[in-house]
């Protein structure tokens, strides 16, 4: 099976900045010796490069992936941009694996590189919001979570503590990670995200990621090529979903559940898990509502109940269930493509967490949320089950 | 909090590009009508319009009918920041309101205080004329209804 057989042998990650002072170019190039230097893997080895297309530097490009292999001196048999939005990131991992398993290539680079804030190139969407959205002013992401938070309000009740007590857990965890946004490394309180300014009420500045620059890679091969290679220390993909437009084919969508109700349940099945397993859950976070939502829909708690779920447990890293133990792209910045949860996963069952590291490496669990679609949550849902090697 | 919401009415809102299949929508607003797409087969209601019936996948399946326009707010989010031709506009507010016919419509809300706008309450159109003799489909407090 293509997921168990391959090998997450490395990750490799810049710091997140508020605004990149060198080239996206650059940062690839960065993570592209680091990636070489921990591995012994020569860049000549390399024959699979997996980007992601959630960029505002490249993302508009036709030629990305290609471009990105000429300035990097890559000669592959694999070449994939991976457009799933915000679900990108664990979507690469899958088509990597996939690829390997396939045999069209051997070592595959999962790059994840973005200076949408330094270098912005357009997006050129071409989808529902000119027509039906824009002339009304809803503003993106939070406009449509906006209305989404107040949907999840009426139907369950939202507890603004319990929302700022997963900001500040979040933050805390920031603190911890040196590769956070060091302007987002400063310490919150609940009063502070309650206070907070309102940008699409419900939804506060305290509720948002902020977009950041950086860049991030992982280096997966076969699990046979890994052992002749000696790279003993590595971390296992062994359950993989996604769902894109779920209920789709419905007019009327209840607008708290989402395409995790389906992919969760594959993935989880593929890895051989209850949710109850699962040691820690590094869920997309673009807004503080979507980790509740996931919540529900991954099973840790009924729907309804998130708000209570997270005022009953304890999510810090050394908590029972450790989320988002780097700080989340609310509190380390939304770069690299959104793949900050997924590399912190990756780290923290290798044992590299360092201050905030885990005590319980036994399993990890990453989701993906991605896109915004027209009066629903979120057009795509990821689920990605990650064990280390024994 | 009292908050005193803009109608934004007085917002340019600029030529508003269509796709072709969703022509018959706008054309139906210069007579201040408001049909949406139906699907024969389903017999259900989609919105936004689209070059296919998304309960069958089938073209041929879609009409398209003028319905009242009557429904209830089903969520609201008051935009305290606008995007940019509605910045200095702010705040204000904007209605996904599911119609009596069972789709979800999102536009602006206005002729409503803040602390009257509700998930449930009742809604009817309001129509905001457009350069172009097209108009703008709002929603506003239906204070007729029961």
């Amino acid at each position: 099976m293509s997921l168990r057989d391959t090998a997450i042998v490395a990750y490799a990650e810049t710091k997140v900045m508020k605004k990149s002072d060198r080239d996206v170019w650059v940062l690839m190039g960065e993570i592209l010796e680091a990636l070489l230097d921990k591995t012994g893997f020569e860049s000549k080895e390399i024959d699979g490069l997996v980007m992601s297309g959630l960029t505002g530097t490249g993302g508009a490009s036709m030629f990305w992936a290609q471009s990105t292999c000429d300035m990097l001196g890559l000669e592959v048999g694999f070449c994939e941009q991976v457009h799933t939005g915000g679900c990108s990131a664990a979507g690469a991992v899958a088509r990597a694996a996939a690829a390997i398993d396939a045999g069209m290539c051997e070592v595959a680079v999962c790059m994840f590189a973005d200076t949408h804030v330094r270098e912005h190139n357009g997006r050129n969407d071409r989808n529902y919001r000119r027509d039906w959205t824009d002339p009304y002013g809803l503003l993106g992401p939070p406009g449509a979570f906006g209305l989404l938070q107040r949907a999840y309000d009426a139907k369950y009740g939202v507890d603004l503590q319990a929302l700022g007590k997963l900001a500040v857990t979040q933050r805390n965890h920031a603190i911890m990670n040196e590769n956070a946004c060091e302007e987002l490394r400063v310490p919150i309180t609940v009063e502070d995200y309650l206070n907070s300014r309102m940008i699409a009420d419900p939804i506060r500045l305290l509720d948002c990621v902020m977009l950041a620059d950086g860049a991030a890679g992982l280096i997966l091969t076969s699990k046979k090529r890994a052992k002749e290679k000696g790279l003993h220390k590595s971390v296992i993909p062994i359950g993989y979903a996604e769902r894109t437009n779920f209920l789709g084919g419905e007019g009327l969508v209840d607008v708290t559940r989402s395409g995790h109700e389906i992919a969760a349940k594959k993935a989880l099945a593929a890895a051989g898990w209850n949710i109850k397993d699962v040691r820690s859950f590094h869920p997309y976070d673009d807004f503080l509502i979507a980790l509740v939502i996931q919540f529900e829909a991954f099973g840790f708690c009924k729907p309804g109940e998130g708000m209570a779920f997270v005022r009953d447990t304890d999510l810090s890293y050394d908590g029972t269930l450790p989320m988002n133990t780097g700080g989340g792209q609310i509190s380390a910045g939304q770069a690299a493509c959104s793949s900050h949860n997924l590399i912190e996963a990756v780290r923290q069952l290798m044992g590299e967490g360092g201050k905030r590291q885990v005590k319980d490496t036994t399993n990890a669990l990453v989701t993906g949320i991605g896109w915004i679609n027209y009066g629903r949550n979120w057009g795509s849902s990821a689920a990605l089950a990650l064990v280390p090697n024994q | 909090m009292a908050v005193t919401l803009n109608d934004t009415l007085g917002v340019k809102r600029g030529d508003i590009k269509h796709y072709d299949f969703g022509m018959p929508f706008w054309e139906a607003t210069r007579q201040k009508k408001l049909v949406i797409q139906y699907c024969k087969t389903a017999k259900k209601y989609q919105h936004f319009p689209r070059p296919v019936s998304i309960f069958t996948g089938r073209r041929r399946d879609i009409e398209w009918r003028e319905v009242s326009g009557k429904g209830k707010v089903y969520s609201y989010t008051i935009a305290h920041r606008g995007t940019p031709p509605f910045q200095g506009s702010e705040p204000y507010a904007i209605a996904s309101v599911t119609l009596d016919e069972g789709v979800n419509v999102i536009a602006d809300m206005i002729h409503c205080k803040a602390e009257d706008l509700k998930v449930g309450m009742r809604v009817k159109p309001y129509w905001h004329p457009l350069d172009n003799g097209e108009h703008l489909l709002m929603w506003q407090p239906d204070k007729d209804a029961k």
